[in-house]
């Protein structure tokens, strides 16, 4: 660690006290509303609010699923439905002993969990379209079996709902348990939402490239939310029967599927006080206007197509003050190379990045044609050459994303697996794109911290309930990534938006991110595309200053002049081989190297 | 027994292959899946028995001015729902937008016309039996609407500039294809398919505000099955899936058969998730 | 044809454009005289099919674009296609799916159908090679092939103003030829041709006028006939100024 480099200043994203106060206020004033709402010794609202708890828990859980993860899980009243018959049957004594509510309502949990991953696994193969057909479906089957298996669930008659002992039963006591579960759900959701897996989830969904390349597995993240949902919506589901005292299948309707898709994306992707607020005013409105109970639906659709073409942000987007104060307009990005020492932490020496005789054809072209490659830790190298030469494939190839017939590459003495690219990020190797990848409704630190994902060392459990390694993680993963940021100089936009930045700003952000992996290689990809003369000055310092320190860096650009101002070696590639590699003096005065940009 | 199963099973394949048919057609047409195919489907039934029952009008009649209706509607999705979203980068803006829209008229239809099945009229006095014809009409309105399609993109401009925007989209732009018109038109081609499948199917799946949801299932199924934007093999697919319902209806009851349709459905899409004979799209290196 | 006509034909200024928020063009001026060859060079990157993608209205963009007189502000591809000035894009893009013949029609989709059934066999008459293959699906072309095809399809509705982008990328040497003889004896018939060419010597053996396009804007503009041409093309695409001697 250099002593000399001067302490990073986090009071520019640490938020004041003032933003802090204005964080909570809303929360504080919901649970003072709820705790408070006895007082009003109103039986009708007491109803109505035990309905919009019960709605929120299994909300609270889909908004992972939706509103992060962005599955479109139209079908999730299935799981409400197995919830209730689940409890429902298990102490009604029907079928089996009766059982304590309090357990039924557990064993609703785990088989809501359960069914979550059923319903959540396609989600892996599929594509969005065709997985909220096969939820849709689901939900349908669920309902039909309720109605045909008379013995265990009573068919069309339905079967009664448990009643709770005390001090939870019928009237205000039910509704302090579903208060008390429902502020549960709020606080476990907002915890994740909060964590690493929160911003993976959001990642997968808006910027899936950069997240494999961050490290970031679908799959088990996926079911980890699918498994918790689930979960969510059994408890929801039982409590529900209780409410209901008496449920039939004819109880869970598409409509409430529906509804409670609707509350999240009015509510807004990615918040969890938007969705609260949308499942609370869906309840609450058609209780108020009793005309309109018949078109409810009807204006949630409306809403909803609203929504999609007006504000697609919902709710969330609309409160959104912070992110309207307006940006300086003539912002400038001063990387602070000397502190890249700290960001990069070099502790072991890095690994030489090989390709050896690489070949790889589309159908009948061949795009690379015998390769060889050899990036040097503590070396720039260039890799230029024409249109269609296979430049950006030679990178896919390094990131794993195309499989080579032939040929390997090699991070030091191990052979990097082909077609896993999220498992380049745990050899340590970085990229960015042609095109920046970036969730533009998180800010630029969230963005940046997603590159660090795979050094948390907490799991999904612990961040559910904020557990010491969670909370440890966290606060070091914030202050990597401002230490990155401060490295490339985008400190002072760490909390905003990411989509209000200029596009040489997100290539600076793009590369901020690569640097959280503390990587051993970092592969550019035609980062100084749409960048000022003095912003491509900038951008070939900072890459240099990486370089030296100790990481090897592969850049593809077009930039004649970047190339030759950084770069220590360059290799030329023309239709898959390569045509000439050397110093960058020597490039440039190869003459046909010269005839081959130039076209002979 | 037999007999029922195969002209039950047929015909009702038949209207699924044909919501599956107007899938395709919207899709090639923008890339979009849209919800709007069985929404089609019912406003077929419930639009026909509202003119022919309520209306009293001559039956060619009332079946002309279903087509129109679904041209029309057609057209209106096309506005509303998926040409705004098309400039959205967003890929899940455009499934909710027709979710939200489809949604909509089906509401309106339970309003209006009501929650209950109500029964469509006969169309031809031909029958009854298994050579009933409420059972080859749907069967005949398939053959019809493949032969009419063959020849529209084989015979006509209109026909080839659709092939040519589901091809690319991009090059048919830069050639000066009417991108947004032909969109248009095929939306207003695949509401006059989602149309005639409705009419002529709703004598056995009655008129009813419900069939919305079986329909977008069940005619989806076959494009899934058959992948997607291949019309023969939603052809294929619509009729197996009508036999293997009606088959499974008579062996175990409804609601298993309707188990065993979403099991086979959801194994077969785990197994291929492009369908059993489509292939993953062509790259362009 | 001489090139001081009053009004060129296409006259581009202050054209700027690009992709979402990345911006590509600054600021381009560009003009085309009647019958015309004008190439249009670059390094990779530079901006160059950006700038035809501009130019007919498949990108938004910014700056005036006049054609044949008239101001094709906010005019789509149709219209510009409509005008007469046609765009055959890059990469030999044809429709594999229908035979060559039916994408030669659809070049010409609004046409009156005898004018276009004309138009058509004049188009095949350019390239007789794939005259014999009319009846054949677009797929089953070679690549040359299909390139000859995108620009027959551009040549269906008789442009004034023809915009190739790199119509010799992936061919070989003799195909090569065969094209850029075909964009001379389109300069024959009087049709301006704006060519984007990555083969220097090539495309300016069939051109009248030269721009080269580097990092977004004109770095240099001359009439092809003008001495040490090629020496200030490789100065300007390496970055280095065209006026100064090559430092050794």
């Amino acid at each position: 660690m250099d002593a000399s480099a001067p302490p990073i200043s986090v009071r520019a994203a640490a938020p004041s006290r003032l933003a802090r106060i204005e964080a909570v206020l809303p929360w504080a004033a919901l649970a003072v509303a709820g705790v408070g709402l006895p007082l009003l010794d109103d039986s009708y609202f007491g109803v109505i609010a035990q309905r919009a708890c019960i709605y929120w828990i299994l909300v609270a859980g889909l908004n992972l699923v939706v509103g992060f993860a962005g599955q479109i899980a139209i079908g999730w009243v299935a799981l409400l439905t197995l919830g209730a018959y689940t409890t429902a049957v298990l102490t009604a004594g029907t079928v089996t002993t009766e059982w304590n509510p309090f357990l039924a309502l557990a064993v609703s949990g785990v088989v809501g969990a359960v069914f979550g991953v059923v319903v959540g696994l396609p989600a892996l193969r599929l594509r969005t379209f065709y997985f909220a057909m096969t939820t849709l479906g689901f939900a349908t089957i669920v309902t039909q079996v309720a109605l045909a298996w008379k013995s265990v669930t009573g068919g069309g008659i339905g079967t009664a709902g448990p009643v709770f002992p005390w001090p939870f039963d019928p009237g205000w006591g039910f509704y302090y348990l579903c208060l008390i579960l429902a502020a549960l759900a709020t606080w476990m959701t907002a915890n994740i939402a909060r964590s690493r897996f929160g911003r993976a989830l959001v990642a997968i969904r808006d910027a899936e490239v950069a997240a494999e390349a961050s490290g970031i597995a679908k799959p088990a993240l996926l079911m980890a939310v699918f498994v918790f949902s689930g979960a969510l919506a059994g408890v929801a589901g039982g409590l529900f029967s209780s409410l209901q005292s008496y449920i039939t299948p004819d109880a869970f309707t598409f409509d409430l599927s529906v509804l409670f898709f609707i509350a999240i994306l009015i509510g807004g992707r990615g918040s969890i006080m938007g969705p609260l607020l949308g499942t609370i005013i869906l309840t609450v409105l058609p209780e108020f206007a009793a005309p309109l109970v018949a078109w409810s639906t009807f204006l949630y659709a409306a809403l909803l197509l609203l929504i999609v073409l007006i504000i697609p942000g919902g709710i969330a987007d609309l409160l959104d003050y912070k992110n309207r104060r307006p940006l300086e307009r003539h912002r400038e990005i001063v990387p602070r190379p000397e502190l890249l020492a700290r960001v990069l932490d070099r502790r072991s020496g890095g690994n030489v990045l090989s390709l050896s005789h690489i070949e790889l054809s589309f159908g009948g072209v061949r795009a690379i044609d015998g390769l060889d490659l050899e990036i040097r830790p503590g070396e720039v190298h260039g890799l230029i050459g024409p249109n269609g030469s296979g430049k950006t494939t030679t990178l896919n190839v390094i990131s794993g994303y195309y499989a080579p017939q032939a040929g390997e590459v090699r991070m030091g003495a191990a052979i990097l697996p082909p077609r896993a690219p999220h498992l380049r990020a745990g050899y340590r190797i970085a990229r960015t794109f042609q095109t920046p990848r970036l969730i533009g409704g998180a800010s630029v630190l969230d963005n940046v911290m997603i590159g660090g994902t795979i050094d948390g060392q907490g799991s999904f459990a612990e961040s559910l309930l904020t557990l010491p390694r969670h909370q440890r993680d966290e606060k070091q993963l914030r202050d990597a990534a401002l230490q990155a940021l401060a490295a490339v100089g985008l400190e002072q936009l760490a909390a905003v938006r990411a989509d209000r930045l200029q596009h040489s700003e997100l290539r600076f952000m793009e590369i901020a991110r690569a640097l959280m992996l503390r990587p051993t290689c970092l592969m550019l990809d035609e980062p100084a595309a749409g960048l000022s003369a003095d912003e491509i000055r900038r951008l070939g310092a900072l890459i240099v200053a990486i370089s030296r320190e100790g990481t090897a860096v592969l850049l593809v650009e077009h930039h004649a002049d970047l190339i030759f101002d950084i770069c220590d070696r360059v290799t030329v590639l023309n239709l898959g081989k390569v045509l000439a590699a050397g110093t960058p003096a020597e490039i440039r005065s190869h003459r046909e190297v010269v005839s081959a940009y130039l076209g002979a | 027994m037999l007999e029922s199963i195969v002209s039950y099973g047929l015909a009702v394949g038949a209207v699924y292959a044909l919501i599956g048919i107007t899938y395709n057609v919207m899709f090639t047409a923008s890339r979009v899946f849209s919800f709007t195919a069985g929404m089609l489907g019912m406003l077929g039934g419930v639009l026909g028995a509202l003119f022919i029952t309520k209306l009293g009008l001559p039956t060619v009649v009332a079946f002309v001015l279903v087509l129109a209706c679904g041209a029309a509607i057609g057209v209106v999705t096309e506005i509303v729902a998926v040409r705004p979203v098309l400039k959205s980068l967003e890929q899940h803006l455009y499934v909710l937008s027709t979710l939200a829209f489809a949604l909509m008229v089906q509401q309106l239809t339970a309003i209006e016309w009501g929650t209950d099945a109500q029964p469509f009229p006969r169309l031809i006095p031909i029958g009854p039996g298994w050579l009933d014809q409420q059972f080859w009409l749907p069967l005949l309105a398939c053959a019809v609407t493949i032969v009419g399609l063959e020849l529209l993109y084989r015979h006509t401009l209109i026909g080839r500039a659709f092939l040519a925007i589901a091809e690319d989209s991009y090059a048919a732009r830069a050639l000066g294809l009417p991108e947004q018109r032909l969109r248009m038109a095929s939306y207003a081609l695949a509401g006059v398919i989602g149309a005639l499948a409705g009419f002529t199917g709703a004598e056995m799946l009655l008129a009813f505000f419900g069939n919305q949801a079986i329909l977008n299932f069940y005619g989806f199924v076959p494009v899934a099955l058959g992948g997607m934007g291949s019309n023969r093999g939603a052809l294929i697919g619509g009729l197996a899936l009508g036999l293997f319902q009606q088959a499974a209806n008579f062996l175990v009851g409804g609601i298993f058969a309707a188990v065993a349709v979403f099991v086979v459905f959801i194994v077969v899409l785990l197994l291929r998730p492009e369908g059993l004979a489509g292939a993953a799209t062509a790259r362009r290196v | 044809m001489p090139i001081s006509a009053p009004e060129p034909l296409l006259e581009v200024s202050g054209l700027s454009s690009g992709y979402g928020k990345i911006g590509v063009l600054r600021g381009i001026d560009l003009r085309v005289g009647a019958g015309e060859a004008v190439a249009l060079l670059g390094p990779n990157g530079a901006g160059k099919t950006t700038l035809l993608r501009a130019v007919s209205g498949l990108l938004p963009r910014s700056g005036t674009i006049r054609f044949a007189g008239k101001d094709m502000a906010g005019a789509s591809p149709r219209d510009t296609v409509q005008a007469g000035l046609v765009h055959v894009v890059e990469g030999h893009r044809v429709f594999t799916q229908l035979s060559v013949f039916d994408n030669l029609l659809l070049a010409g989709y609004g046409m009156k159908r005898d004018e276009r059934a004309t138009q058509v066999e004049e188009a095949l008459a350019f390239f007789p090679e794939i005259a014999a293959k009319r009846q054949d699906r677009a797929g089953t072309l070679s690549g040359g092939q299909q390139q000859m095809l995108a620009v027959a399809q551009g040549l269906v509705r008789r442009p004034r103003l023809l915009m190739l982008d790199e119509p010799s990328a992936g061919l070989s040497p003799v195909l090569v030829d065969r094209v850029l003889a075909a964009v001379a004896r389109l300069r024959e018939d009087g049709t301006a041709v704006l060519l984007v060419e990555q083969l220097i010597e090539k495309a300016l053996a069939v051109a009248d006028r030269v721009y080269a396009l580097a990092r977004g804007s004109i770095v240099l503009e001359a009439r092809t006939d003008e001495p040490d041409l090629p020496n200030r093309l490789e100065h300007a695409y390496f970055g280095q100024d065209v006026n100064a001697p090559l430092a050794s």
